[in-house]
Formats: structure tokens, C-alpha cells, sequence
């Protein structure tokens, strides 16, 4: 991470002008609290409302000096908010009414830069910018809002930078060229949505529960159930207008992920960034062969940045789609292919639902554990990302003659434990994994992921 | 490196006890640690008890009163015992390229973090550890599931262990 970068270091950029963010951000900040206003009316009851001495005029006075009070102060925070690049070539962002704020996106630090879109901005034309940086505690840096093509420009800009690429001010960053990998069929998302264990026994158990607590006459049990019943079908709509549209391209900074039906995200996934890929096939899909792929992507820790991190890689595809993904975040790995060492018979009194698949296994590259009963699951870390290693016995494993062995990956949805091992073999497998991170560490090259790649 | 430490051999036999020490065995951790222990654990249970006692006198009969006093001594003695046991549970052992932390007697754990992947070392020490010149040293990887921490060392122990982790951290730093 120290290496030097050639070029990038040692020239003395030129400071940019300070820009502004879009004009008409604060008229979008002023609607934003559109929403507020419609649950305060809905508490409070039309009627109440009404019953001003000015009747529907006192109303509407009232709403347009509150929206009128909101744009006001966007429009504050708007014009004292500007950014520039400075002497260093990092951006700095200056900001704040009451206390000032000068925050500096340090450019050779950058993991990924993201553009959303709420639904709001994105009827506006306009797009939020979030450059992330490695090591950032103090939360996202938010760049609200840019029009649609400015964002885009910021965005080059920024990456090119970061790859110690030198723009001529005035000229634009040349915008990678990016090359669509998958794109998931609306029918696919939703049906592979609906095909979890979980959701379909949740949408059909709820119902059966309460009709057949009806039938016996416990009305009063039936009656949180009944209330229940829409809940999974909201988990499934929420999942569904997330992942919308859900298309896998490939950039020379790394694969993008964008996606969203209401509100319009895409993420960037560097491949040097990717610490564990979990592989998923619950078993109503295998017939048509589908899996899922989720990873752990190394980045800023901290509670608001996490669920901004990308994490699902690709809800649905073919297994061969997914293995020509997998194939651009860890090159030269086929996990499905690694020989699997299952765990002893005497395990299925620990673990007796998942007893058949768990299973361990290595190449030169990655480890893979292999788990779960309904959603069969491989999890598989390269060697040169292991953090440690973990064994770890309860009292019953003791008395099987069993230990786990837990290998710790950067945070993230995948979570590696090759559980069940039979303790005679469980420190070897976490020795023999410390040795072969250390080996693979000592070979891989420097984390660098724009000028790593050979020009094609 | 010039000093003997012993590597880590993944060849090695760990037939029946995948938490046996390697080479020269584990460092244990300071007695006294049982002792800050207990106060903080034994001290909240007594009093608990003590309530539980008189509540059970008041309310119910002296004989009940007697049960939920010698099932209150059994319980505070088993604590007594039990911490006593954890404390000599917890070892580490300093290799050439890695730390070893074990600890636990139920549920035992053993982790062994690179040197090349700590981020950091943290030294504390809490009024009673101070008291009772007590420190531990924990050691963070980019993981948040690691938790390496060796509690129950002298202030000068910890702070040679945390110069030296960190110097060998520095030496074997390898990124992400």
C-alpha cells in the first residue's frame, strides 16, 4: 500500500477553481421535507387541519413558509459549499453555515467512487457523488447534489487521479470504457426472489398459522399472525425495487455494479479490494441452475459506510455468468473445481442438518469451505487475504472430538468457519492456512489496482 | 531474524488437543488477574445473593432462607474456582512470524494472528487493573473478528510486548 507511484507522487498538481454543486440542489433539499409534512398532516387528521380560523388558506400559508424556511437554509448550505482540487492534487471540500468544514479527500487513498440517485434527484436530472477512501472513519463524504453528467466527469476525474493520471485543466478525464457483463431479466430477479426458503415459508406458513388457528377458535393468536402475513411479501418488494435492473460492467478501475429501481445506485468493485466471495444456491434454484454471489470488499470501517459498501455482487445468474464474474474479481479461481475434504460421520450430532455438506478445501490460491442445508454455500478466501485464524471447541464439540476453524476476513456479509473439523486435523488446517497466507502474501504484488493491469 | 523463535510448522501433529502449545510452551498471564477478577464478578454476585437471602427470609421461611444461603455460597465458590481455572487458561507465545492467543476451558479458542496483518496495538488498563498493576495488550487486524487480546500483564510486560508486536508488525506489514 506504500508502494510509490510512478508519476503520481512526486509532480506538483495545479489547484483547480473552486466549483460549486448544482443550483438547483436546494430547490430538491426544499422537497425533500415534502414527505415530513404529509405524516404530519396524515397524524394530525384533515379536519384538525381545516379548523384554523383561515380555514384551507391557513393551511397552505403554513406549508409554503415551512418549505419556504427548509429551501432557505439548503440554499445557505449550498453557496457556502465548494470544492476544488488543491496543489497536492487531492479534492477539498469546504463546507458548513455556523461551523466551517474543510475536508480533504486524500486522491491516492481512494477506493471507490459511487453515484446515486434518489428518486427525487434523479427526476431533477442530478446525482449524488461519494468518493470513499481507505481508512476514513469520519463517515462518507457526500457530494449532493452534481447534474447527471458533471458527476460522471468528477467521477473520471477522480479515478484518473487516482491512477496517477495527468489531465490538462480544462480538458476532461478520458472516461474508462466499460463493457456490460450481465444484466438480470426483471422475471429472473423476481422470481429467484421469490424461490428463498425463508420468504416462501414465511408467505405460506403465516397464512396456513392463521387460518388454522382460526379453525380451532384461537382467534386472538390468529389475529398477530394475519398482521404478519404482508411482511415477507414487503421484504421480497424492498429486495426486488433495490436490486432492479441489476447489471454487472466491466471498467478498467474495476467490475460496476449499478442498480435500483426507485433510487439509482452504482458501486465500484476494484478487483485488488475483493476479500471473500460467497457463493450461494438456495435449493430451489438449482434446477435452474442459478446462484447468487456475494463478497467482502475491503474499504472504510464504521457503521454508516457499511451498508453503502458493495456487498451483493450479483443476485442472480447462471452459474456460468457467475463464474465469468467471479473470474474478473479473483482471477484464475474456479472454487467449485477445489477437492473438498468432508467432516467425519460423528459430526452429524453437532451439525445434523448440514452434516453432508460441510466440507474444507484448498489450491495454491484459495481456500473454500462449502456449508448450509436449504442454501447450500461456498465461501471462499484467497490465501494472501487471510487476517487470522481462529480454532474454536464447546464442551459438546470436545465430547465429539470436533473444533472449527474460523478464518477472518475484512467485514463484510461472508464469514468464513470450516466448522466440524475433527480436532486431531483442526490446528494443522489453521497452521497450514497462517503458512500459506504468509507464502501467498510474500508472492503477490502491491495493491494497485489502475496500473496493475496490463494495457489491452 | 536472529532470535531462536520458534515457526510455525503446519507438519506437526496436533493428534487430540488442536490447543496443545507449540515449541516451549504458553506465557501464562499474572495470577492477579484471577484476584481483579473476581472483584468484579464475585463482588456483584455476593451482593445479588445477599438480596436474594433476605428477600427469600422476609417472604418466605428461615429454612428457605438457610437453601438460598448455602446454594448462594455454592454458587459464589463455583465462581471463585471457575475464574481461577480461565486465568490459567489464557497463554500466548510469541512466534517468529505470529501470535498465538489461547484461552477458555468450556469453550476454548485458540487465535493465531500474522504480524504481517495487526494494525494496530492497544495498551489498557482500568482503575482496578491500575490498582492492582495490571495492563493487557490487544492486538487489531483489519477484521473485525480477530479480537487477540492477552489480558493480565505487568505494565512493563505489556509495554515490551506492545514495542516489540509493533515492531514486528512493522517489518512484516503487508497491506490489506
Amino acid at each position: 500500500m506504500t508502494t510509490a507511484l510512478p508519476g503520481a507522487q512526486a509532480a506538483d498538481w495545479q489547484a483547480t477553481r473552486p466549483q460549486r454543486l448544482h443550483p438547483v440542489t436546494p430547490v430538491v433539499r426544499a422537497l425533500q421535507i415534502g414527505p415530513v409534512l404529509g405524516i404530519a398532516a396524515v397524524s394530525l387528521g384533515l379536519d384538525q387541519l381545516r379548523s384554523n380560523p383561515f380555514g384551507w388558506l391557513g393551511v397552505f400559508v403554513v406549508v409554503l413558509a415551512m418549505v419556504a424556511a427548509s429551501g432557505a437554509w439548503a440554499y445557505l448550505v449550498w453557496s457556502r459549499y465548494s470544492f476544488w482540487f488543491d496543489a497536492d492534487g487531492d479534492l477539498r471540500i469546504r463546507s458548513g453555515v455556523l461551523q466551517l468544514n474543510e475536508r480533504r479527500v486524500q486522491v491516492s487513498r481512494l477506493q471507490s467512487v459511487d453515484v446515486t440517485q434518489p428518486l427525487l434527484a434523479r427526476i431533477f436530472g442530478l446525482a449524488e457523488l461519494r468518493p470513499e477512501v481507505a481508512g476514513a472513519s469520519s463517515g462518507a463524504t457526500r457530494m449532493a447534489y452534481l447534474s447527471q453528467p458533471d458527476a460522471d466527469r468528477l467521477r473520471a476525474e477522480l479515478l484518473a487521479r487516482a491512477a496517477g493520471i495527468r489531465v490538462e485543466q480544462g480538458a476532461s478525464a478520458p472516461v474508462a470504457p466499460e463493457t456490460i457483463l450481465v444484466s438480470v431479466p426483471t422475471g429472473t430477479l423476481l422470481t429467484s426472489l421469490l424461490l428463498q426458503p425463508d420468504m416462501l415459508l414465511l408467505m405460506v406458513g403465516l397464512p396456513l398459522t392463521a387460518v388454522l388457528l382460526t379453525a380451532v377458535g384461537a382467534f386472538e393468536f390468529a389475529l398477530p399472525m394475519l398482521l404478519l402475513v404482508g411482511t415477507p411479501f414487503f421484504v421480497v418488494g424492498g429486495r426486488f425495487v433495490t436490486l432492479f435492473g441489476f447489471t454487472v460492467a466491466e471498467s478498467p478501475d474495476g467490475l460496476r455494479l449499478r442498480f435500483g429501481l426507485t433510487s439509482h445506485r452504482s458501486q465500484t468493485v476494484p478487483p485488488g479490494r475483493v476479500q471473500a466471495v460467497r457463493l450461494e444456491q438456495p435449493v430451489l434454484w438449482r434446477r435452474r441452475g442459478w446462484v447468487r454471489m456475494v463478497v467482502n470488499v475491503a474499504g472504510a470501517s464504521g457503521g454508516e459506510d457499511a451498508q453503502n459498501r458493495p456487498s451483493t455482487l450479483l443476485p442472480v445468474a447462471p452459474e456460468a455468468v457467475a463464474r465469468a464474474v467471479l473470474a474478473r474479481v479473483l482471477p484464475g479461481v474456479d472454487p467449485l473445481a477445489v477437492p473438498l475434504d468432508a467432516v467425519p460421520a460423528r459430526a452429524r450430532w453437532r451439525a445434523p442438518l448440514q452434516r453432508r455438506r460441510l466440507a474444507v478445501g484448498n489450491d495454491d490460491q484459495v481456500l473454500v469451505v462449502r456449508h448450509g442445508w436449504l442454501v447450500p454455500t461456498w465461501d471462499v478466501v484467497p490465501h494472501a487475504r487471510t487476517q487470522s485464524v481462529r480454532v474454536s471447541q464447546g464442551p459438546w464439540q470436545r465430547w465429539l472430538r470436533l473444533a472449527s476453524v474460523h478464518v477472518d476476513s475484512t467485514p463484510g456479509p461472508v464469514r468464513i468457519t470450516a466448522a466440524q473439523r475433527p480436532a486431531e486435523e483442526a490446528r494443522q488446517l489453521a497452521e497450514a492456512q497462517v503458512a500459506r497466507a504468509r507464502s501467498a502474501r510474500s508472492r503477490s504484488r502491491p495493491d494497485r489496482w489502475l496500473l496493475d493491469r496490463p494495457p489491452e | 531474524m536472529s532470535d531462536p523463535r520458534p515457526t510455525a510448522d503446519p507438519t506437526r501433529s496436533f493428534a487430540g488437543d488442536p490447543f496443545l502449545a507449540p515449541g516451549d510452551g504458553w506465557v501464562g498471564v499474572s495470577p492477579r488477574l484471577a484476584t481483579v477478577r473476581r472483584i468484579s464478578v464475585v463482588g456483584p454476585a455476593v451482593l445479588i445473593a445477599a438480596a436474594i437471602t433476605v428477600a427469600v427470609a422476609v417472604m418466605a421461611s428461615p429454612a428457605w432462607a438457610f437453601v438460598a444461603v448455602v446454594a448462594s455460597v455454592a454458587v459464589v465458590s463455583w465462581l471463585t474456582w471457575l475464574i481461577g481455572r480461565q486465568v490459567r487458561a489464557v497463554g500466548y507465545c510469541l512466534r517468529s512470524d505470529d501470535l498465538l492467543v489461547v484461552s477458555g476451558i468450556a469453550f476454548r479458542r485458540l487465535v493465531v494472528v500474522p504480524f504481517g496483518r495487526m494494525q494496530l496495538v492497544d495498551v489498557t488498563r482500568g482503575p482496578i487493573d491500575r490498582h492492582f498493576g495490571l495492563a493487557s495488550v490487544q492486538l487489531h487486524t483489519a477484521a473485525a473478528t480477530s479480537d487477540a487480546s492477552i489480558p493480565g500483564l505487568t505494565p512493563g510486560e505489556a509495554a515490551a510486548l506492545r514495542d516489540r508486536l509493533a515492531s514486528l508488525g512493522e517489518q512484516r506489514s503487508a497491506g490489506l
